[in-house]
């Protein structure tokens, strides 16, 4: 953790980092979703997507829950702290429907 | 620099050094003022033609059974329509305004690169000319400004329109994707000192990331349109379903930069709204922490809806879903924006003008373009109104509203800034009602069509369908707004003419760009200030005379160099001085041999392409030639008592993290290529039993022990020149490396069987070829280091030639493994039953 809280020391890495791990998940499910339909996964289909789902909330909800850093670069972090916490919210809305639409029709 | 000159003497002083003599010297301009005016003044001309192309369409639809324009001509108009207001209009004018203005706003002197500006700008010049000749020799493009595939495809259109769209547009996306570079690296590297991000303007913020996107965005179509051309030209089947290629291809990579590229153009515009809006509200910006949140926000979802475009085409409802809740969920940051905006109107104290009245214009359209956004986000709707006239209401109040109005209150704001006088006012106003109101005539009118069934693109109607009144009454509001834009352009002039001069500052803006001369001069300021406060909140009157009296950086002439300076990018702290390039021809000699390049595959003058590209390739290496010391220089005194390194000095400066932002851009398009041959392997039809792979392993297996070789050893050769040592061995062997692994690769192209038989075959051998290229370009990179190693250019501090290897030789190392990866999945893949 002491490295990615270095790397994290970047105001702007902070800032887009929510957002950063919402695009890889959101690639992966999309990604995960087809091959499932393209090489039949049948019933695991669903459970893989949901622990990607559930696997991609653990960072961004510890970015989420980051307060902000004490610098000079107050309204840097504010924002940062902002956008992750929307990064967040983005994520649980928009790939919710893992959990329950169809995977293939 | 002890004496300090007069304010009158510096200026004639510091003229001398950067200003552009008259004449056909001009051609060799590399000022970003004066490219920022050219850029935004082809952008308005391009904009009269497709206005004019407009006036077409509008005159062919006013009645039913219309023979004004046959239906052959109505598509290359409402193609052409489209493509030069989205690529020939709207890009290149929010380019051209933020060329003119950062550099203003942030304290600088000129963009990071100037002569890539010029470079730019001539591609934009050359590729629309392409685009506007084809229209007038009657072979424009006509297949819809998004040239879907199968219709685009070589069978379905055997002539060369398509080919005039893919190649043009491509030569004009060289300016947007130079643009973007230098646009990050300067918002990034070289602001005022003390402008550290948290101090930046707003419009600052808002072209950082747009720059960001545009280096994600514009990739993924520059590669499709290659991938289209070489379709068209050389028969590789990637969009022919027959022999395992997709149309659903083509429509991935398009608007997988088509969606972002709507908030790619609202995004400067909500950046120039948010410099003006505080300024007529009489007080600083409500939620500038929300807006940068808001920003960041909006930049990430627009790349998560891109296939809301294609809710029609039989997609799961998994996926469905997916883009369904991104392409609601953006309304909120943009909607955070607004409240924004409307919150800073309601607590200040506004007063009005011609900037506000737009900017009122802006508030009515937007809102109602991103309300029917919301409603086409949800598929049920979406599949109702798809491809009909709601859609093309929709597009436009999004576009007009996110856009044309926002620019029309910026003309009115920052013109005097450009042309030195104030607006006169009597056409103003009536030229914002007949804008306002023709639109709406126009546009609101269309979602009513497109409500009763009429399809978009269609050349003519029945009368008895109940569209008549409709679009008759939506022909005479495009006509009236055409009126409206005829008194916007004639307001322009004659305030150019007619307009009472000033002194500076006529808003009591708050941003820096007011502190210049107007018009200002060639050199912007004539010192640089220390900027202790948020940027948007100066008092620009006050700092002016200040800074043109030499008290703030640099506030002097020496030995003939252009000098600004380089800062962190975060804290804004001085860290280097940068000398830029003078004024050359180099940028007009590189952009004509491109043009050769592309004019080539466009008359299939195969022959001549590749010596269009090295002669291209052999002008950007002369572009160094004149740059660079041959000695350290340790710290240079900067005035206020402060002295900093030389940029060649200072291990981050700006050529190398625009280095690594192209290499960025280089690695979306090529994850992009990567992507789309996974997505022919899993979704396209055709692909079992299409046999093993051809490639032998041991083939593979030295390519990549070649690339790798050639990667370590240049940054080997960089680290050894770091700690002082010899490194001329190192980069002769990375060079030997490198082209052995560009042969290898090549031959591996050649054991493939016949491309054009399979897309199995047809994407190894783009990729392979990708990496070949990067190969050879990793080549180039250590014997240019080299060459500047053995002229002296480079010291164990000058060290930007060698970490440039580095960069590009890992760079090739990585290609070269993942493109033998692929075609040993995509080989396996086609095996499997």
């Amino acid at each position: 953790m002491t490295a990615m809280t270095a790397i994290l020391s970047h105001p702007l890495v902070r800032l887009i980092a929510g957002f950063v791990v919402w695009s890889v998940a959101f690639v992966v499910l999309y990604a995960a979703q087809a091959l499932g339909c393209a090489y039949g996964w049948g019933d695991w289909h669903r459970p893989i997507l949901w622990l990607l789902f559930l696997l991609a909330l653990v960072p961004m909800a510890w970015l989420a829950l980051l307060g902000p850093r004490h610098d000079h670069q107050h309204a840097l972090n504010m924002a940062a702290v902002w956008t992750n916490r929307a990064a967040l919210l983005a994520a649980v809305l928009i790939f919710l429907p893992v959990t329950f639409a169809s995977l293939c029709q | 620099m002890s004496e300090r000159p007069s304010p009158i003497a510096l200026h004639k002083q510091l003229e001398a050094i950067w200003s552009t003599p008259p004449g056909l010297a001009r051609l060799s301009s590399v000022n970003h003022t004066i490219l920022g005016k050219r850029f935004m003044a082809l952008a308005l001309c391009f904009f009269g033609i497709g206005g004019l192309l407009s006036m077409l369409i509008r005159a062919q639809m006013a009645t039913p059974d219309s023979a004004f324009l046959g239906p052959d001509i109505y598509n290359q108009v409402f193609t052409m329509h489209g493509t030069v207001m989205m690529f020939l209009f709207a890009i290149p004018m929010f380019e051209g305004f933020a060329i003119y203005m950062l550099p203003k706003m942030l304290g600088a002197r000129d963009l990071a690169f100037p002569r890539l500006t010029a470079y730019g700008f001539w591609c934009y010049l050359f590729g629309g000319s392409i685009l506007i000749v084809a229209m007038l020799a009657g072979v424009a493009p006509n297949g819809g400004w998004f040239m879907y595939t199968p219709l685009s495809s070589k069978p379905y259109t055997p002539g060369i329109n398509a080919d005039v769209w893919l190649l043009g547009i491509t030569f004009v996306e060289i300016s947007a994707v130079t643009a973007a570079v230098e646009l990050f690296v300067t918002i990034l590297k070289m602001r005022a000192p003390g402008m550290a991000l948290s101090r930046m303007p707003l419009f600052a913020w808002y072209m950082l990331v747009t720059a960001g996107m545009m280096i994600i965005g514009f990739p993924p179509l520059i590669l499709g349109s290659i991938l289209l051309e070489l379709e068209r030209a050389f028969d590789l089947p990637f969009f022919d379903p027959t022999r395992g290629g997709d149309p659903l291809l083509w429509q991935h990579l398009f608007w997988l930069f088509g969606h972002p590229e709507v908030y790619i153009i609202f995004l400067p515009a909500a950046g120039a709204l948010s410099t003006i809006i505080p300024v007529f509200a009489q007080r600083p910006i409500l939620g500038y922490r929300a807006i940068i949140a808001a920003i960041v926000a909006m930049a990430f979802l627009s790349f998560g809806l891109w296939v809301h475009h294609m809710f029609t085409v039989g997609i799961p409802h998994l996926a469905l879903a997916f883009f369904s809740a991104a392409s609601a969920l953006v309304a909120i940051p943009t909607a955070v924006q607004i409240f924004a905006w409307i919150g800073t109107l309601a607590s200040g104290k506004p007063r009005w003008d011609i900037p506000m009245l737009y900017v009122a214009g802006f508030f009515i359209v937007f809102v109602i373009g991103g309300l029917t956004g919301v409603m086409l986000a949800m598929v049920p709707f979406n599949t109702q109104a798809h491809d009909s006239y709601f859609v093309v209401a929709h597009l436009h109040y999004v576009l007009v509203g996110g856009f044309v109005f926002p620019m029309l209150a910026a003309i009115y704001y920052w013109l005097p800034h450009i042309s030195g006088r104030q607006s006169l006012y009597r056409l103003s106003i009536p030229a914002f009602w007949l804008i306002l109101i023709g639109f709406n005539l126009t546009f609101f009118l269309m979602h009513l069509t497109g409500l009763m069934g009429m399809p978009r693109r269609i050349s003519t109607y029945p009368s008895n369908w109940g569209w008549d009144w409709l679009n008759l009454l939506s022909s005479v509001g495009g006509f009236v707004l055409t009126m409206g834009f005829a008194l916007v352009l004639a307001d322009m002039v004659l305030q150019f003419r007619f307009g009472a001069r000033f002194r500076r500052d006529p808003w009591r803006a708050g941003t820096l760009e007011w502190a210049t001369a107007t018009p200002p001069p060639s050199y912007n300021l004539a010192s640089i200030p220390h900027i202790e406060a948020r940027a948007d909140q100066l008092q620009p009157a006050l700092i002016g005379p200040t800074l043109a009296g030499g008290q703030g950086y640099l506030g002097f002439a020496r030995a003939g160099e252009q000098e600004t300076l380089g800062v962190n990018m975060v804290t804004g702290a001085v860290e280097h001085l940068i000398t830029l390039p003078r004024r050359s021809y180099l940028p007009l000699s590189t952009a004509l041999a491109t043009a050769s390049f592309f004019l080539a595959l466009l008359f299939r003058l195969y022959w001549l392409a590749p010596i269009g590209a090295l002669v291209t390739l052999g002008l950007f290496l002369v572009w160094p030639v004149s740059l660079g010391e041959k000695r350290d220089k340790g710290p240079i005194d900067i005035g206020r008592g402060v002295s900093v390194p030389p940029d060649a000095e200072a291990a981050d400066n700006v050529t190398v993290l625009a280095n690594r932002t192209a290499l960025a851009m280089n690695a979306t398009l090529f994850a992009s290529l990567l992507f789309g041959g996974l997505f022919l392997l899993v979704v396209a039809p055709n692909w079992q039993d299409t046999g093993a792979a051809q490639v032998p392993l041991w083939a593979a297996a030295l390519a990549i022990l070649a690339a790798m070789s050639g990667a370590a050893l240049a940054a080997r050769a960089r680290q050894g020149n770091a700690r002082g040592g010899t490194t001329h061995l190192d980069l002769i062997l990375a060079v030997l490396a490198q082209l052995a692994a560009m042969a290898t690769t090549i031959a591996a192209v050649l054991w493939l069987d016949d491309p054009t038989g399979h897309a199995r075959e047809a994407v190894p051998f783009v990729v392979l070829g990708y990496a070949g290229l990067h190969c050879g370009l990793g080549a180039v990179m250590s014997a240019h280091a080299f060459w500047r190693l053995t002229r002296g250019y480079i010291s164990a501090r000058r060290q930007t030639e060698m970490v440039l290897a580095a960069l590009w030789n890992g760079y090739a190392a990585g290609a070269v493994i993942l493109a033998f990866g692929l075609t040993g999945i995509l080989a396996m893949g086609g095996a499997m039953p």
